[in-house]
C-alpha cells in the first residue's frame, strides 16, 4: 500500500508537469489547428533563457520567470506574425513542415550558441525531501505543482474573463464572423501563439530547475505533450489537465508495477486507443461537421 | 527559378570549401564522432581532446615530417549516418586512417565499410564486446570492455563496499545493458545477491518511480550505468528521496560536469571509470594542463579516449614509415603506447590491454583515486 | 500523363548510365541513398498526394522491413534477394493492420495516431531483446557471398543497380495505380472526401490500397537498407528518417510521380554539400526547410506545374485552356 501511495504520488506530480507543459499545446494545436512540432523546443528555450538569466545575469527565480515570460512571449508572437500567419491559409501541411523546419533550426542554433552541456537553473527552494507518512516528496516540487497550478488557473482567467480572451474564443469559434464583429483576427492569433508558447517556456524554466535543461530534450516533450493533448482533448484546459495527470499515474503505475525500460510506450498506447475510441478526447463533445 | 541559382551557389561554396583542403601536402586522418544529437556532448569531449593530440604533435613536427590534418565528419551516433560519413572520408578526402565511430551501434556499421577498404580503425570509445570477437583484421580497440572493467574492479567494489543485495539500474541502449549484465555477473559470482534489475530511457528526467522500487527493494548497493546528463538527475533524486544507499556507476561520473550538476549529491559516490583528472600518472598533469587551458574545464574519459586514439595512431603511422593501410595495421599492432591513463597494447584481436582503470570517490567535490588497476589481458 | 512516363523512363534510363560513367565509390554512394530516399519519398507520396493525409509512420513500414531482412538472414541464412521482397511483404501486412486502425482517421489525428504507431515500434525494437536484441541492434548482416570475392567497386555498383531496381518496381506500381481507376478514385478522396462519397467511392478501400502499396514500397528500401548499411537498430523507427522523407516529399511536390526523384535529388545533395559547413549544417537545413514551405509551398514540381500551366493559359485560346488544364491536374 505504501509502495502504492508513492507511485501515486509520483504520477500526480509527474502529472501536474505535463498538463502545464502541454497547456500551451493545446491552445496552439487544439484552437489554431497548428500542428506545432517545435513546441518542445520553445519549452527547451524556456529552460535556457531560465539559466542564462538565473545563473549569468544572476536574478533570483521569479524575476527571471517574468523576463523570461516576456521574451518568449515576444518570441511567439513574432513566430506567428513572421512565418506561421503566411501559410494559415494553406491546410496544416505546410505548418507541419514549418514547425518541423523551425524545430530543427532552433535545436541546432541553441547548440552553438549554448552548446551541448547540460545545465540547472536555480530554483528558490531547497530539494530535501519532505515526509508525509509513506510519501517522501521535495520542497522544489511542491513549489512547482503549486506554480503549474497557478499558471493553468491565470491562462484560464485570461480567455474566460478578458477582452483577448473573449476574442480568442469568438475567433476559434468562427474566424469570419469575428472579422465582420469588427476583431482583429490575426492578433488574436499571434497573441495565441505566443501565450501557448509562454506557457511552454514557463514549463520549462520551471521543469529546469528540477531536472535539467539542455539542448536535445525537446523531442521527447513535444511528444507527451502531444499525448495529452490528444488524451483530454484538443482546445479544453480541463482536458489537458486531466490528460496530463492520467498519462503521469499511468506511467508511474507501469513503471512501478511492470518496468520502467518500457514506460515510454504507455503514452503512445493511449493515444492509439483514444483516437480508436474517442477520437476527440475525454472532454469534447464536438462531432464531425461536413 | 531562384532555387536552383541557390543550390548552385551553394555547390560552389561546397566545391571551394573542399578545394581548399586538398591544397596542403598533409597527413589526413578521419575522425566520426557524434557532434549533434544528443550524445552530441561527449563526443565532442572526444574530438577535444582528439584536436589537443594532433596539435601536439603538429608543434613536434607532426608525422613522417608533415603535419597531421584532422578531418572530422558528424556520426550522429546512427548507423547509417557514419557509413555516410565514412565513405566521404575514405573516397573525397582520401584519408589514410580513420578514428571512431562512438556508439558501439554506428562502429559495428562503419566496420564492414573500413575493412573492405583495408583501412586501419580505432576507436577509443565503443566498448560492446562483440566487435572485437569476429575477427576484423583492420579494427582496434583502445579502452575496455564492460566485461573488462567489471572485471577488474568488481572485486574491489565488493571487498571496500560490503555490500550484499545490490540493485542494478542502467540506461537502456547497448552500453548500459553491457554495462549491467556484467557487473551483475561477476558481483553475483562474488556472493552479492541481485535485489533488482532495471533499465530507463535516456532522456528521462524523473527517475522517482524508478527509485521507488529501488528503496522497496531493501538494496544496500545500487549500480548504475548512466552518462552525466542522466546519471546526475538520478543521483540527485536518490538524495531527494531520503535514500541512504550507497552508489557506485561506471560511464562518464569523474567530470566536474557531473559533480555540479548533482551538486552535494554527488558525495560519496564510487565511480570506475577508465580515466579521471585526478589520476596521477606522469603523463596525465601535462595532459590535464594543457586541456584545461584549451577547454576550461578538466578532461573526463572522452576527452581523453580522443586523445589516445589519435596518439595511438599516429604513433603507428609514424612506426609503419608510410601512409600504406596494411603497414599502418601492422604497425598498429605493435603498439606499446603511454597515455595518460596508462600503457596501451593490443591484443592479436585488437582489444588494447595494459591501461589503467581507477575507482574514484567523490569527496568534496573532487573524485579522489581510490584504486588504480591495470586492465589485464583478456582471459 | 505522358510528360510523367517520358520523366520517368528518362530518369531510369540516365540513372542506369549512371555507374558507367562515374565510377567513384564515393559518388556511387551518394547516388545509392539518393535512389533510396526517392523509394521512400515515393511510399510517402502514395498516402500523402494521393490519398490527401499527412503521416509520420512511414519509418514504421521501413523498420519493419528492415528487421524482417535482418532477421530473415540472420536466422534463416536467406539470401538478399528472397529477404528483400519479403521484407516488403511483411510490411504491406502490417500496412494492412495499421492502415485499418488509423485510416479512419483524418487531419491532424491521422498525424498522431502514424507518429504513434511508429514510436510504439521503436520502444518494441529497443526492449524485446530475445527477438530484436534491444539497443545493441542487429549488426553484421550477410552480404551476398560472390562479392567476397569482388572489389568495392563492383559491390557499390551491383548495390546500385539493385536499388535502381526497386526504384524502377516502386515507379511503375505507382504509375499503375495513380493512373488507373483506383488512383482517380483515390484521388477525388482527397480532393473533396463527401462528394466522392456522394457518387460511391468508399474512402477508406482507396486510401488503404494507397497506404498497403506504400508501406510495401518501404519495405523493400528497407530491406535494402539492411543490406547495405549491414546494421539495423531501433533508431531506424526514429524522427530523422521521418523528417527527411517529408521534406524530400514536400520539397519536390507532393501529387506528383517525378517530385519524389526531385526532392530526393535536392535533399541527398544538400545534405552531402553541407557536411563542409560543419556544425552550421544543421541549423541551415532548418532554414531551408522553413524557406520552402514560406516560398515554394507547392515544392518544385508544383511550381513547374503551375508555371506551366499559366504559360499555357496565356498563349492559347480559352477553349484550349480547359483541355490542358483537365490533362496536366492528374
Amino acid at each position: 500500500m505504501d509502495l502504492f501511495l508513492q507511485f501515486l504520488a509520483n504520477g500526480l506530480v509527474q502529472g501536474m508537469f505535463y498538463a502545464l507543459s502541454a497547456l500551451g499545446l493545446t491552445l496552439i494545436f487544439g484552437l489554431m489547428r497548428v500542428v506545432n512540432f517545435a513546441h518542445g523546443e520553445f519549452y527547451m528555450m524556456g529552460g535556457l533563457l531560465g539559466w542564462y538569466v538565473t545563473s549569468r545575469l544572476g536574478l533570483d527565480f521569479f524575476t527571471g520567470l517574468v523576463l523570461v515570460t516576456l521574451v518568449m512571449a515576444a518570441f511567439g508572437w513574432l513566430v506567428d506574425r513572421l512565418l506561421i500567419e503566411r501559410v494559415r491559409h494553406l491546410g496544416e501541411e505546410p505548418g507541419i513542415l514549418l514547425t518541423i523546419g523551425l524545430s530543427i533550426f532552433l535545436v541546432n542554433t541553441a547548440m552553438l550558441i549554448v552548446g551541448t552541456a547540460p545545465e540547472k537553473v536555480a530554483g528558490p527552494v531547497g530539494n530535501a525531501p519532505l515526509i508525509f507518512g509513506p510519501i517522501v516528496l521535495t520542497k522544489l516540487r511542491l513549489f512547482a505543482v503549486g506554480c503549474c497550478a497557478a499558471a493553468i488557473v491565470a491562462a484560464h482567467l485570461l480567455i474566460r474573463k478578458t477582452r483577448l480572451g473573449r476574442a480568442m474564443r469568438a475567433t476559434f469559434q468562427d474566424p469570419m464572423a469575428a472579422r465582420l464583429a469588427g476583431i482583429n483576427t490575426a492578433r488574436v492569433y499571434a497573441s495565441t501563439f505566443a501565450l501557448g508558447t509562454t506557457l511552454a517556456a514557463i514549463s520549462g524554466m520551471l521543469l529546469g530547475s528540477i531536472y535539467v535543461v539542455q539542448v536535445s530534450v525537446g523531442g521527447v516533450v513535444s511528444l507527451k505533450a502531444f499525448v495529452v493533448v490528444i488524451l483530454g482533448g484538443m482546445g479544453s484546459f480541463a482536458g489537458a489537465i486531466v490528460g496530463g495527470l492520467v498519462l503521469g499515474i499511468a506511467e508511474a503505475m507501469w513503471g512501478g508495477y511492470l518496468s520502467t525500460g518500457l514506460v515510454d510506450i504507455v503514452g503512445f498506447v493511449i493515444v492509439i486507443l483514444t483516437l480508436i475510441f474517442r477520437p476527440y478526447g475525454l472532454f469534447s463533445t464536438r462531432a464531425e461537421r461536413a | 527559378m531562384q532555387k536552383l541559382g541557390l543550390i548552385k551557389a551553394m555547390t560552389a561554396a561546397g566545391l571551394l570549401i573542399s578545394a581548399s583542403a586538398f591544397a596542403q601536402d598533409t597527413i589526413k586522418i578521419g575522425l566520426i564522432q557524434p557532434l549533434t544529437g544528443s550524445v552530441a556532448y561527449n563526443g565532442q569531449a572526444d574530438v577535444a581532446g582528439a584536436k589537443q593530440a594532433v596539435d601536439e604533435r603538429n608543434a613536434k613536427g607532426g608525422v613522417l615530417g608533415k603535419k597531421v590534418e584532422l578531418v572530422i565528419e558528424d556520426g550522429q551516433c546512427k548507423p547509417a549516418n557514419s557509413v555516410n560519413a565514412a565513405e566521404k572520408l575514405i573516397q573525397r578526402d582520401k584519408v589514410v586512417a580513420m578514428v571512431g565511430a562512438f556508439c558501439s551501434s554506428a562502429t559495428a556499421a562503419v566496420i564492414p565499410v573500413t575493412e573492405k577498404y583495408q583501412m586501419p580503425l580505432v576507436t577509443g570509445v565503443s566498448s560492446e564486446a562483440s566487435l572485437t570477437q569476429k575477427g576484423y583484421k583492420h579494427f582496434f580497440r583502445a579502452t575496455e570492455t564492460d566485461a573488462l572493467l567489471a572485471h577488474t574492479f568488481a572485486k574491489i567494489i565488493y571487498n571496500n563496499l560490503h555490500l550484499k543485495k545490490i540493485a542494478y539500474i542502467g540506461v537502456n541502449d547497448d552500453w548500459g545493458r553491457g554495462g549491467v549484465a556484467e557487473f551483475s555477473k561477476q558481483m553475483g559470482a562474488l556472493g552479492a545477491s541481485n535485489a533488482m534489475t532495471e533499465y530507463f530511457d535516456h532522456g528521462t528526467t524523473d527517475f522517482y518511480t524508478l527509485l521507488t522500487k529501488l528503496k522497496a527493494s531493501g538494496a544496500d548497493g545500487v549500480f548504475v550505468a548512466a552518462e552525466t546528463q542522466d546519471g546526475s538527475i538520478l543521483v540527485k533524486q536518490i538524495k531527494e528521496l531520503g535514500l541512504n544507499i550507497k552508489v557506485f556507476g561506471v560511464g562518464s561520473w569523474a567530470t566536474s560536469d557531473f559533480i555540479s550538476l548533482a551538486g552535494p549529491a554527488a558525495e560519496g559516490i564510487y565511480a570506475a571509470v577508465p580515466y579521471s583528472a585526478t589520476m596521477k600518472t606522469p603523463k596525465n598533469e601535462a595532459f590535464v594542463k594543457t586541456y584545461f587551458a584549451r577547454n576550461k574545464e578538466n578532461p573526463g574519459k572522452y576527452g581523453a579516449a580522443g586523445y589516445n586514439s589519435l596518439n595511438i595512431m599516429m604513433e603507428a603511422i609514424e612506426r609503419a614509415k608510410s601512409t600504406d593501410a596494411a603497414k599502418i595495421t601492422s604497425a598498429l599492432q605493435k603498439t606499446d603506447y603511454e597515455g595518460p591513463n596508462g600503457h596501451f597494447r593490443f591484443m592479436p584481436n585488437g582489444q588494447a590491454w595494459g591501461f589503467n582503470a581507477v575507482l574514484v570517490q567523490i569527496r568534496n567535490k573532487v573524485p579522489e583515486v581510490v584504486m588504480m588497476a591495470p586492465i589485464d589481458q583478456p582471459q | 500523363m505522358k510528360f510523367e512516363r517520358n520523366a520517368l523512363f528518362a530518369f531510369v534510363a540516365l540513372a542506369a548510365l549512371f555507374p558507367l560513367l562515374v565510377r567513384d565509390q564515393y559518388l556511387l554512394h551518394i547516388g545509392i541513398m539518393f535512389l533510396f530516399y526517392a523509394v521512400l519519398g515515393t511510399s510517402l507520396n502514395l498516402v500523402m498526394g494521393y490519398v490527401g493525409e499527412f503521416s509520420l509512420g512511414q519509418t514504421a513500414f521501413l523498420g519493419i522491413g528492415a528487421y524482417t531482412a535482418a532477421l530473415l538472414s540472420q536466422d534463416f541464412g536467406l539470401p538478399l534477394w528472397a529477404t528483400i521482397p519479403a521484407a516488403g511483404l511483411v510490411s504491406a501486412v502490417f500496412g494492412l493492420a495499421i492502415g485499418a486502425v488509423t485510416l479512419r482517421l483524418q487531419g491532424p489525428f491521422f498525424v498522431i495516431v502514424t507518429l504513434a504507431f511508429s514510436e510504439v515500434l521503436r520502444l518494441i525494437a529497443n526492449n524485446w531483446v530475445s527477438l530484436t536484441n534491444g539497443p545493441m541492434g542487429i549488426a553484421g548482416i550477410a552480404q551476398p557471398a560472390f562479392l567476397s570475392h569482388e572489389s568495392p567497386l563492383f559491390a557499390k555498383t551491383l548495390y546500385f543497380y539493385l536499388m535502381l531496381a526497386i526504384v524502377a518496381l516502386s515507379l511503375y506500381l505507382s504509375y499503375r495505380f495513380v493512373y488507373s481507376a483506383i488512383g482517380r478514385a483515390a484521388v477525388t478522396v482527397r480532393e473533396n472526401r463527401y462528394v466522392a462519397q456522394s457518387v460511391g467511392i468508399r474512402p477508406f478501400r482507396y486510401a488503404m490500397i494507397a497506404f498497403v502499396l506504400g508501406a510495401l514500397l518501404a519495405g523493400m528500401a528497407g530491406g535494402f537498407y539492411a543490406h547495405y548499411i549491414s546494421v539495423v537498430d531501433s533508431e531506424i523507427f526514429g524522427f530523422s528518417f521521418v523528417a527527411t522523407m517529408i521534406i524530400v516529399v514536400l520539397v519536390g511536390g507532393k501529387g506528383t510521380l517525378v517530385g519524389p526523384l526531385v526532392g530526393s535529388l535536392l535533399v541527398t545533395l544538400l545534405e552531402e554539400y553541407l557536411r563542409d559547413a560543419k556544425e552550421l549544417r544543421l541549423s541551415i537545413f532548418g532554414l531551408v526547410v522553413m524557406a520552402i514551405v514560406l516560398f515554394l509551398p507547392n515544392g518544385l514540381m508544383g511550381f513547374l506545374a503551375r508555371r506551366r500551366e499559366q504559360y499555357v493559359a496565356s498563349e492559347s485560346p480559352p477553349q484550349q485552356v480547359a483541355a490542358t488544364v483537365t490533362r496536366t491536374a492528374a
